[in-house]
């Protein structure tokens, strides 16, 4: 189980060097969410896996306030704010 | 046994998809190759943790984020890919 883990890590670094390259600001936003999408996904394996259920919760409220964030940030840009 | 066949089909699609995120070239491609793995890889994994974990109340938590990410996931796609196509951001634009 620990392969899955650090294959998801690895996955999750690809993910933020994308974030920080990006050319353009939706690259950059696409980065964050996949990035957040990899990291709540992670945080549940390793509740699972090292039995400690009290991290679930904190994933929920985790993967709500990012799906939040980004959409309130696309519809800033869609209004024409912050992107180059 | 069926926890890890269901979480490496899973890890198999996110390496996939993260590939294609990070060659493709626009952010329209780049929207297309995560919207279509991030769901199945990830939701995959998610339902293999419920396999594995047994059965307990931690199933509703689980089942919870599932439905969680398989309901924001395209809203949150098709909120990027019309945030960049109104402010008129071609499908050739930002290629290195």
């Amino acid at each position: 189980m620990i392969i899955a883990e650090s294959l998801l890590l690895l996955s999750l670094l690809a993910v933020l060097y994308l974030f920080v390259r990006g050319p353009h600001a939706w690259d950059r936003l696409l980065g964050y969410n996949a990035a957040s999408n990899r990291i709540f996904v992670l945080l549940a394996l390793i509740s699972v896996i090292s039995k400690r259920h009290v991290y679930l919760d904190a994933t929920i409220v985790y993967a709500a306030l990012s799906f939040l964030g980004v959409v309130i940030l696309a519809r800033f840009m869609e209004r024409g704010g912050g992107h180059r | 046994m069926i926890s890890d066949v269901l979480i490496g089909i899973g890890l198999l699609f996110v390496i996939i998809g993260t590939i294609g995120i990070l060659r493709f070239r626009d952010v329209y491609s780049r929207l297309q190759a995560s919207g279509v793995s991030d769901n199945a890889g990830l939701g995959l994994i998610l339902i293999g943790l419920i396999v594995r974990n047994g059965l307990s109340s931690d199933d509703l938590k689980l089942g919870l984020l599932l439905v969680l990410l398989l309901l924001t996931n395209p809203i949150i796609t098709h909120s990027i890919a019309k945030s960049a196509f109104v402010r008129r951001h071609g499908p050739g634009d930002g290629a290195e």
